[in-house]
């Protein structure tokens, strides 16, 4: 049952979800990997959305150069733990949820606690080491993973699903270049609200995700397009659960 | 024959979105990327390193499947194929 609070909050969109996807989302607790600019569009998009739990992991402090793009800070507050301002942020939005905020790099060692209980890890790295480590926690615990990068313009956004669709080793067998990437705000707010959109419908079961698939965004041409993924044939972490649809 | 060509990315600064392009019978996608160049030699720089290996982390579809798991650049070409050029983002 949604409370009377829940229901006034959200109001524009239990037409959308219904009751029943409202609860879905109050039940789960999504996993925000990085808190940069998607994983700043993420969590707000979350936290609006009213995912019951996130916890969002990151070892940074606010710099002024990611002002430009990282939704989630002010000026104010440079040189602060990325992770307290985002908790602060995301419960004066939305006091209803609750935050986790997780001051850690996200390692081998660190990602087996990180991905205790969650429900959703939502991909908001800026590189494909620690991706790829999202990746292996994804397909050894059975959570689907959304990914989502972008370059410029230009971004992508996957939902790797365990048992269901190719592993991101496979759909990215090889990193690009890492680096000072050129990033507009416009850029992630559009891959990560893309995103958040795939964990809403991967948690309330509503239309169709972007599996085994990928989307490609092109903010220059103003359009996107949806391109196949494919597996590794060799591939030990999909290998024989990866289908291709 | 003719296969169809799309190009994503930053990868439309030298290609067109979307073009068909013209290929000896038997061709490979070797062939094909050579072509690619000779049309727009700016592109050589984001597929083939200094030692002219294609940059392994251009992903290259053939009708879908990425040419590493089939036979890279060997990967032979029919009439009506589908060739993706997509080079992975990787910021955040
Ligand atoms: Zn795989």
């Amino acid at each position: 049952m949604l409370s009377l609070v829940e229901r006034e909050r959200y109001l524009r969109q239990i037409p959308l979800l219904g009751e029943g996807g409202q609860e879905r989302l109050r039940d789960a607790a999504v996993l925000i990997a990085g808190a940069g600019g998607l994983g700043s569009v993420c969590a707000q998009m979350c936290a609006c959305a009213g995912f019951g739990k996130i916890r969002i992991v990151d070892n940074d402090v606010v710099e002024r150069h990611n002002l430009n793009r990282q939704v989630l800070y002010a000026a104010r507050d440079h040189g602060l733990f990325k992770v307290d301002v985002a908790a602060r942020r995301l419960r004066e939005n939305n006091p209803l949820i609750s935050v986790e905020p997780v001051r850690e790099t996200i390692t081998r060692g660190s990602i087996g606690n990180l991905a205790k209980g969650i429900d959703v890890i939502i991909d908001g790295m800026d590189n494909y080491d620690a991706r790829y480590i999202l990746d292996d926690a994804a397909f050894g615990e059975g959570i689907p993973l959304v990914h989502g990068a972008v370059n410029g313009f230009y971004g992508q956004v996957s939902s790797v699903i365990p048992g269901k669709t190719p592993c991101l080793h496979c759909i990215v067998p090889h990193p690009p270049p890492s680096g000072n990437i050129p990033i507009l705000g416009v850029t992630v707010g559009t891959v990560g609200s893309i995103q958040v959109a795939e964990a809403i419908k991967l948690v309330t079961g509503l239309g169709k995700p972007i599996a085994g698939r990928m989307l490609l965004w092109d903010g220059l041409m103003g359009e996107a397009e949806v391109i196949p993924v494919s597996r590794d044939p060799s591939c030990t972490r999909c290998n024989g659960r990866g289908v291709v649809p | 024959m003719k296969v169809r060509v799309k190009s994503f990315a930053i990868l439309r600064q030298f290609l067109p979105r979307e073009t068909e392009v013209e290929i000896k019978e038997g061709a490979l996608v070797r062939d094909l990327l050579g072509l690619l160049v000779k049309q727009a030699p700016p592109l050589a720089a984001e597929l083939f390193n200094e030692q002219g290996e294609l940059k392994d982390f251009v992903n290259i579809l053939l009708n879908g499947r990425n040419i590493h798991f089939i036979s890279g650049l060997d990967s032979p070409l029919r009439e009506g194929d589908l060739v993706a050029l997509f080079p992975p983002a990787g910021g955040g």
